[in-house]
């Protein structure tokens, strides 16, 4: 499942009203998106939408076909509509050409218009999606302004321009160094690292930071495993494990993460049957028989096109697609490549008696023989997948990079790449960067992180999903479960003892959170089950993990053994001394005379490990801690 | 197009918790569900009346055989070299306050409450081809089976998710007695355990052992309830004090702390006395006492007094244990129904004595029955997984329901607007034992139950464009006949 997160805008006085309007709850007798748009679409489109209004018959959205007066809500029996398709006059009928409609869908065309004719919300059939060339369009870099010389910022700058925008200010280096650090690998800066970077008076020491970080294979793997993990729904443990119903690549996708492997050799292996990443590509089986959309061949077509096209494949393959241009053909093409038998066309998992043809999704690029064996086909799916007229695939990177980085993509939701770019010119900079540049994912966050936007403070929250979407800065963003547990681990020096992967001598580097089996804790914090692709985590804590984190046994032993380690270190620290130190851990930065007056109190006179727990939970706990800014 | 996405993680969910953020927070903490609130400013969601406030399901995970409880069939006494499809149940028939209705020897006291239930004898499954217990109690507890391209919602998430808590200081989903760890199947149970696309907001309060419920609502173990709330309010001091306290706010602060403060009003608000089985009289916690199923039972009764809303309670899913009886079922079942019997009687009582059962909805329900001979239904391909096969009887190992049966089985449901003393549906008095009137899938059976809730079949939700619907493509149909 891909996960949406959101970013409130928060007014507090928000009317009721407008939650009302955004309520997602209907229920008519009939549903629209199965009952009524596939007739609608099959014998009545042709003529009456997208550009085609014969008789002016307009049945693009609700309005439109309200404003032709083919139908009246709540009243069948004076509906133009019912009239129409009920007509034996062959010169009244609709449609006028084939059967007639059937009494089935007659009937549930009355019950609809009955009970008010509803529409999924947002539905056109007008045209859809900002039809981008599939080929990446070199964009003209603007002129710097005012000595911001970095691509990112001049395309960004124009932006914010053209939307007279004011740029947030500067981030400092305690700031830049916590968000970068957290960033890149996931980690809080080591004091080894905070001391050098503070030191270092030259003009280039975050540039210098940047790629010490990315140089740091381990640690970048061990982080962006995390990632790589949600999108590719590869975990340790999990359903379909139980009988081989589902493979794990994590081996795989280590090694590929410490090697930085560049993204179209990645992508390619990833396709290929039979390697050590065949897992992603055979999907999750459970035993016993499963619904047609369902089926492994099925998973592939949807979970390729979500992952690497951003391509909502889902609706698609059950039925041709009601909010893109996808056909249940396109799902059951793609599906095809992977086959080993002919796979038959099933229909909202009815049979159609038609049968896949092996292509590819845009044939403009190549097409796939079908009568070519199926590891053959696969060898060359992964070929036009990854071509580098294929715009979509760095597009689709870049963009979740962007995301990841700054809070919010480029193109909203990072899943549905056909919704319009803030910025065009920046994905395009971005993906065309990637691709002339070896498919250099390291590359591409570098690029991000040195710009003096990534390097500025957060924008306050705004709606990150409104169509007058603006770049106004970067946002905050909660640390997910791993990066959270890392930063835990390591204040309290509580790490796991043993990883799940074999992850090759660590010369004393802690076990991460992302190496091993997620336990009550880390599920509770969003880990999640990895049974679908999840390509963001949500940004809320929720009421359970707040409780998990409460009173839970994990996190209360995590901060009881953090005591002992903090008061064994500093045998002798006086309170104050002890304050001072684990803010400087946690946060990065000395406590205030305000903030240091609580913590004593919280430690107590003399020091005892549960006020020592008491402080480091209650640090753990802040917001300050728990997102990154 | 760029239509407005949902995913309860996203608009809806943000408007959620904006709400909560906003002046709607007095309604939700008076326990008003979101409903309510939804008709009156769109009259076009049509959600039925609700006949029950409170859902309580008692899960006999494993696989419960209806010859063996709730609808007995041809009595066979163990005989050695009687051949095994001679039988159909292994336990006589008793009567029940129900006239011309009987069950199943081992439950005279559920037996003594039929007058009280709505008796569905014709609950069927779908083939799925091969059985595989966790599959199909995945399909029981969300309606979808899996896999899914969404992560698909346990039936008291979505309860969670629109109905709320019935008080806020109690957690609106609670799921007591199924251990999630060290136990087999253990990824696939935690594959429905769980609000999936709704967000963990809504996912289960797990509470695998009763008697130990009270420490997931007290303070953590060896600190003191004044040192829990001295921490809790040097906190807040200190996140007053944080530097991002004065740049203004973002939304992940604001429910992180609105979390913070959920749980914190929890684990100390006087509700949570309700977890504390200790605090029982010791005489009606005796009634209950048959193990863990029996103090589950105790402990939800407990909580339904002080305001949850779904609570569901287990004999638990262990492979191979309990309900899953592979050999040796005569005698397992034995056991299951001295566990089950008095606690489940004793709780219909106390709801009844306390004025709760009308509005609470009590469920018995299994993911499949069991038969002698049929491995799911005739003519499946499903594997038969029988560990005592047999023809005749030998040993007592043979003697009871090894195979899964998803033909026809029983529910039975209590209080909420279901009829008193009311039997629906039936299954053929010869093998196989399928039903042969008025068959209710999963998706009709949590028709009703939402229906009973006030929650429409055909409500839904957006997610990644797509409905999301509470049953199947919103096609669940209530029982109508059921409702009294």
């Amino acid at each position: 499942m891909s996960v949406r997160t959101k970013r409130s805008t928060l007014l507090t006085g928000f009317a009721l009203g407008l939650l009302m309007a955004a309520n997602p709850l209907s229920a008519t007798a009939v549903d629209f998106a199965h009952d009524i748009l596939p007739v609608l679409k099959n014998r009545c489109a042709a003529c009456h939408t997208n550009g085609v209004y014969k008789g002016g018959v307009n049945f693009d959205t609700r309005e439109t076909t309200l404003r032709s007066k083919s139908l009246t809500p709540g009243k069948s029996g004076e509906s133009a509509l019912m009239e129409r398709v009920l007509s034996t006059d062959p010169e009244v009928r609709m449609p006028p050409k084939g059967d007639a409609i059937s009494p089935k869908e007659i009937a549930a065309f009355k019950a609809w218009i009955d009970a008010g004719a509803e529409w999924q919300p947002g539905f056109t059939f007008g045209k859809t999606g900002q039809s981008q060339p599939l080929e990446l369009q070199p964009p003209k870099l603007p002129p710097a302004v005012a000595g911001r010389e970095h691509p990112v910022d001049r395309l960004v700058d124009q932006h914010q321009q053209q939307h007279r925008v004011t740029r947030t200010k500067p981030l400092d280096d305690d700031a830049f160094l916590r968000r970068v650090s957290l960033d890149l690998v996931g980690l809080l800066p080591s004091a080894n690292i905070a001391r050098e970077f503070h030191d270092d008076t030259s003009a280039d020491k975050r540039a210098k930071l940047i790629d010490r970080l990315l140089d740091n294979r381990r640690a970048y793997a061990e982080h962006w495993l995390t990632f790589w993990n949600d999108v590719l729904r590869n975990d340790y443990a999990g359903t379909g494990y139980i009988d081989g119903g589902r493979k794990a690549i994590s081996d795989w996708l280590y090694k590929s993460l410490v090697d930085n492997k560049p993204y179209d050799q990645f992508v390619r292996e990833l396709m290929l049957p039979r390697g050590d990443a065949e897992g992603f590509i055979k999907g999750l089986k459970w035993r016993g028989r499963v619904n047609a959309s369902q089926v492994p061949e099925i998973q592939f077509a949807q979970n390729v096109s979500q992952v690497f096209l951003g391509i909502n494949m889902k609706c698609a393959s059950c039925h041709d697609s009601f909010i893109d241009v996808w056909k249940l053909e396109d799902a059951y093409s793609m599906a095809a490549v992977i086959a080993e038998q002919p796979l038959e066309i099933h229909r909202c998992d009815k049979a159609t008696g038609k049968m896949a043809q092996a292509s590819f999704l845009w044939p403009e690029l190549g097409t796939i023989d079908p009568k070519l064996p199926r590891d053959e086909r696969l060898k060359r799916f992964g070929e036009l997948l990854t071509s580098r007229d294929n715009g979509r695939l760095a597009r689709t990177i870049v963009n979740r990079l962007w995301h990841r980085l700054l809070g919010r993509g480029i193109v909203q939701p990072v899943d549905i790449m056909a919704n319009p770019p803030w910025s065009p010119e920046l994905l395009e900079y971005l993906a065309i960067d990637l691709v002339e540049h070896g498919y250099d994912l390291k590359r591409t966050m570098r690029l991000i992180a040195t710009s003096a936007t990534y390097q500025s403070q957060t924008a306050p929250p705004q709606d990150v999903d409104s169509d007058d979407y603006v770049f106004r800065g970067p946002l905050s963003k909660r640390l997910t479960a791993e990066q959270f547990l890392d930063a835990i681990y390591d204040v309290t020096n509580t790490a796991p003892t043993k990883a799940v992967l074999a992850t090759g001598e660590r010369d004393g580097q802690p076990i991460r959170a992302s190496l091993v089996i997620a336990d009550a804790l880390q599920r509770s914090l969003g880990r999640p089950n990895r049974e679908q692709v999840v390509t963001t985590r949500p940004e809320e804590l929720s009421t359970l993990q707040a409780l998990d984190l409460s009173n839970g046994q994990v996190m209360n032993e995590l901060v009881l053994r953090g005591a002992k380690h903090w008061r064994g270190r500093e045998k002798n620290a006086s309170s104050e001394q002890l304050c001072r130190e684990i803010y400087r851990a946690a946060l990065g930065r000395a406590p205030s005379n305000d903030e240091l007056a609580v913590a004593r109190e919280l430690v107590g006179e003399p020091v005892a490990d549960t006020g020592v727990a008491d402080l480091l939970w209650t640090v753990f706990m802040l917001p300050e801690f728990q997102v990154i800014r | 197009m760029r239509s407005a996405e949902h995913s309860p993680h996203s608009p809806e969910r943000r408007e959620f918790l904006k709400q909560l953020s906003a002046g709607a927070l007095a309604a939700w903490t008076a326990g008003e569900p979101l409903f309510a609130q939804a008709n009156e400013a769109d009259d076009k969601i049509e959600q039925p009346k609700a006949t029950a406030d409170a859902c309580i399901l008692l899960w006999m995970g494993g696989g419960m055989a209806a010859p063996e409880t709730f609808d007995p069939k041809r009595y066979a006494p163990f005989e050695n070299g009687l051949p095994v499809e001679k039988i159909l149940s292994t336990f006589p028939a008793i009567d029940t306050t129900l006239d011309g209705v009987k069950i199943s020897a081992g439950l005279e006291n559920i037996a003594q409450v039929m007058d009280r239930a709505t008796l569905i004898r014709s609950h069927v499954q779908p083939d799925l081809g091969n059985i595989l217990h966790s599959r199909h109690q995945y399909h029981w507890h969300t309606g979808y089976v899996p896999p899914q391209t969404v992560a698909a919602p346990h039936l008291g998430a979505w309860m969670a998710r629109l109905l709320g808590p019935r008080n806020p200081a109690m957690p609106a989903f609670i799921d007591i007695g199924q251990r999630l760890e060290g136990v087999g199947e253990k990824e696939e149970l935690k594959a429905f355990h769980t609000a999936g696309f709704l967000g963990t907001e809504f996912g289960p309060f797990l509470l695998p052992y009763p008697d130990q419920a009270i420490d997931a609502v007290r303070p953590p173990k060896g600190m003191t309830p004044e040192r829990f709330e001295a921490r809790y309010r040097k906190y807040r001091e200190l996140v007053e004090r944080s530097p991002i306290g004065e740049r203004g706010s973002d939304f992940q602060k604001e429910s992180m702390l609105r979390a913070m403060e959920n749980a914190y009003r929890l684990l100390s608000s006087p509700e949570r006395k309700a977890f504390d089985l200790t605090l029982e009289p010791k005489a009606s916690f005796d009634r209950y006492n048959t193990g863990r199923f029996g103090q589950g039972c105790l402990l939800a009764r407990r909580l339904v007094e002080s305001g949850a809303r779904f609570i569901e309670v287990t004999t638990e899913y262990v492979p191979f244990l309990h309900w899953d009886t592979h050999e040796n079922g005569h005698e397992t079942v034995q056991r299951l129904k001295s566990e089950i019997d008095r606690p489940i009687a004793q709780l219909i009582r106390d709801l009844e004595e306390r004025g709760l059962l009308e509005r609470t909805l009590v469920i018995i329900a299994s993911e499949f029955s069991r038969d002698m001979m049929i491995e799911g239904v005739p003519g499946s391909t499903a594997r038969d997984q029988s560990r005592a096969k047999t023809d005749v009887l030998k040993e007592a190992k043979h003697y009871g329901l090894h195979r899964h049966f998803t033909g026809g089985t029983s529910v039975v449901m209590f209080g909420g607007g279901m009829k008193r003393g009311f039997v629906y549906g039936e299954t053929a008095d010869e093998r196989p034992l399928v039903a042969t009137k008025n068959p209710v899938s999963v998706s009709d059976l949590h028709a009703t139950i939402f229906t009973a809730m006030g929650i429409s079949p055909k409500t839904l939700l957006t997610v990644e464009k797509r409905p999301f619907y509470v049953t199947e493509d919103g096609k669940g149909q209530a029982v109508q006949q059921l409702f009294a």
